[in-house]
């Protein structure tokens, strides 16, 4: 392997973890406090990106501008969904959580798929394809654009649960919900909050993700599996873990599928599997603390 | 949405007809949702389309009585799985008298066992690879070209434009009927005398092959093909336009021949080549009620304006329904075994091209053509020579010059 495409690599892969630390981060949110392992995640990712295809389609929006826009819509449906759904069974054994959520990610791909039809679609920009180059490694801009957004939603999301009092009421909730409540903290606004804040994640995940990959109304599916697998090896806890299971993700999925790109799931699940066994407590389900 | 709830109702007025007599009905499981929910659209569409022509010139004449045909389908949601329990349902519950294939090799896979044991016939129109018939299915007729023949097209093309091209690299999605493609398109780039450099096959559903591109990069080939399916194709064209990988023509199984190709990659998808079963400047004189490429292509276009180009999907679809209208003339009979006789015997010209097959039940006496976007932002068939729209452009500038 030549010097060159080493260095490519390595810049595929740090392109590659921050969309997938955003795929990821909301996600890891709201299965560590809330435990409810999110499986509609994915289908929030692809209103997400549908939002950004419409804004450009229709009144040509620059899709980096529309993700406040993706995020804030989001934010509501996310919103509306916990308080009158996910908030039913918010203390229901786990397979009430995965019903619920496994049929609502149905219910939109379905409702997109009327809508939208199975077309595929992308944002194509006039920078699509564009890039600099550094020797014989190419960094397209877009992709390093997304990183920029990502790199910036996690350092705030970040911020927000370790500096504000909001922040640090959801991190309590997530740890000890009966002392939360002890102190003074409305729980159900809190699980709403929470809810809300890692949907809009995805809608800004899925407005990055348009501009990058082709996407229909099926998109989503695979991106929840890459979210848990993430949530999985870096574990849950803070956004440092998520950081770290995209950034070991990434490196898999990209240098081994430069190499045998036939095995690049069967590798990624197999470390999936060996880190089980060897330090289970990846996926002790751990509240942000 | 509309044509969703006018097929929606069709499919309810199809259900309630299945009982009364003198109707032929037609079961298929085609893929509404999932990865190819686009193509098995185009698949629904063709089967609907030849079953409302045969039925708006009067229907199949049987021994003196006539038939009205119906079309019953289920989603199978690309699930090769669940293609084979419709098929079931179909057959037992449904009472279907033949079947339709569904779309995509896998799932026509699974369901020719199915078809085999109940001992229905299945045409299939949209399952290519020729692993299914290797295993001595007697009930099972593939209408297409074989997947090992998709790109032979595509190289002649850039052959016949620049003899010096020595190097090519190959990509394939891992799946039954990609493989074949990758598989033959390497065997006849060695026939041709070319060095096959790279030669990959990647997984399913992958979302990014940048990793696959960078290595090709390394290896600088002269021509890159990929044997995927349409979000495939416009993943590697994207990609390979991020990363600055030009080589000197690119070519795809399946993608360039959906109109969705240059809808979603704009000026990128020009220069580039597509392999295709069927293109409407084809000159074909069949004997079926189209006649024509041009005539079919029109006539469905009256009926469906949403579409600007036919894809091949919906030509190669319809021409399945009209093998069986013909094979049921000339056996006379509805029923299966006979029927399933007719086809192994039919030899017909259609529209579509030559439909007979061989003693597996694979049609190997159709060619396939390739296409090119160009500038003009058209797609014109470029191959066969003597068929050919426009000349090809060759080679494909690199991406900064443009």
């Amino acid at each position: 392997m030549s010097g060159a495409e080493l260095g490519q690599i390595a810049v595929n892969a740090t392109l590659l973890s921050g969309i997938l630390a955003l795929v990821a981060l909301g996600f890891s949110l709201v299965w560590g406090i809330m435990n409810i392992v999110n499986l509609s995640h994915g289908a929030f990712i692809v209103i997400g990106a549908y939002l950004t295809y419409w804004m450009h389609e229709l009144w040509n929006v620059d899709p980096f501008l529309s993700v406040p826009v993706s995020m804030a819509v989001l934010f509501g449906l996310g919103y509306f969904l916990q308080r009158s759904l996910i908030n039913q069974i918010i203390r229901a054994p786990l397979l009430a959580t995965f019903l619920l959520t496994f049929g609502l990610e149905i219910l939109i791909v379905n409702l997109l798929n009327f809508f939208f039809k199975a077309d595929t679609r992308s944002v194509m920009t006039p920078y699509s394809g564009t890039g600099f180059t550094i020797g014989a490694v190419r960094v397209p801009y877009i992709r390093l654009g997304a990183l920029g957004v990502s790199t910036v939603l996690v350092l705030l999301l970040g911020a927000f649960l370790t500096r504000s009092r909001l922040g640090r009421a959801i991190r309590g909730t997530g740890m000890d919900i009966d002392a939360a409540r002890l102190t003074g903290v409305k729980a159900p606004t809190i699980y709403a909050l929470t809810f809300a804040i890692g949907a809009s994640l995805a809608g800004a995940a899925g407005s990055l993700l348009s501009m990058v990959v082709p996407f229909d109304p099926n998109l989503g599916g695979g991106y929840t599996e890459r979210a848990f697998v993430i949530c999985v090896l870096g574990g849950l806890g803070n956004v440092v873990n998520v950081l770290i299971g995209a950034a070991v993700y990434s490196v898999v999925e990209v240098f081994v599928g430069s190499r045998l790109p036939a095995l690049s799931q069967a590798v990624t699940f197999g470390i999936l599997v060996i880190l089980l066994v060897v330090r289970p407590q990846g996926i002790a389900g751990k509240s942000f603390n | 949405m509309r044509r969703t709830l006018c097929s929606a109702a069709g499919l309810l007025l199809g259900s309630m007809t299945v009982l009364a007599a003198d109707t032929i009905v037609f079961g298929a499981a085609i893929s509404i949702t999932g990865k190819t929910a686009k193509e098995g659209e185009y698949t629904r569409d063709g089967y609907q389309f030849a079953v409302d022509k045969i039925n708006e010139l009067g229907g199949i004449k049987v021994g003196g009585k006539t038939y009205r045909v119906e079309l019953k389908y289920y989603d199978d949601e690309t699930k090769p799985e669940r293609t084979a329990q419709l098929i079931e349902k179909l057959i037992n519950e449904d009472k279907v008298n033949l079947i339709l294939g569904p779309y995509g090799s896998s799932p026509t896979g699974t369901a020719a066992p199915i078809v085999e044991r109940y001992k229905i016939p299945m045409v299939e129109a949209n399952g290519s690879a020729e692993a299914i018939f290797s295993k001595g299915y007697k009930y099972t007729f593939m209408i297409l070209s074989p997947a090992k023949n998709y790109l032979r097209g595509v190289i002649d093309t850039i052959l016949a434009k620049d003899p010096s091209v020595k190097t090519v690299a190959i990509l394939g999605e891992n799946e039954a009927f990609s493989k074949e493609v990758a598989g033959g398109a390497a065997d006849f780039a060695k026939e041709k005398g070319l060095d096959v450099v790279y030669y990959e096959l990647y997984p399913t559903n992958a979302q990014d092959v940048s990793a696959l591109l960078t290595a090709i990069k390394g290896k600088n080939p002269h021509i890159i093909l990929g044997s995927g399916h349409l979000q495939d194709s416009l993943l590697i064209v994207k990609q390979a336009k991020d990363l600055g990988v030009s080589p000197r023509a690119m070519g795809f199984s399946v993608g360039p021949s959906s109109p969705e190709f240059r809808a979603n990659l704009g000026k990128a998808a020009d220069y580039v080549f597509g392999a295709t079963q069927w293109t409407e400047v084809l000159k074909y004189n069949g004997e079926d009620a189209w006649k024509t490429p041009k005539a079919f292509g029109d006539a469905f276009r009256s009926k469906h304006p949403n579409y600007k180009i036919v894809p091949y999907q919906v030509a190669e679809s319809a021409v399945a329904v009209i093998a069986y209208q013909k094979a049921i003339e000339k056996a006379g009979t509805i029923e299966p075994t006979k029927v399933r006789d007719s086809l192994a015997a039919l030899d017909i010209m259609t529209f579509y091209g030559r439909i007979k097959f061989d003693s597996r039940g694979v049609n190997v006496y159709k060619p396939m053509a390739a296409e090119q976007y160009q500038p003009d932002g058209n797609k014109y068939t470029v191959w066969p020579f003597d068929v050919a729209e426009k000349p090809a452009l060759y080679p494909m500038p690199p991406w900064d010059k443009r």
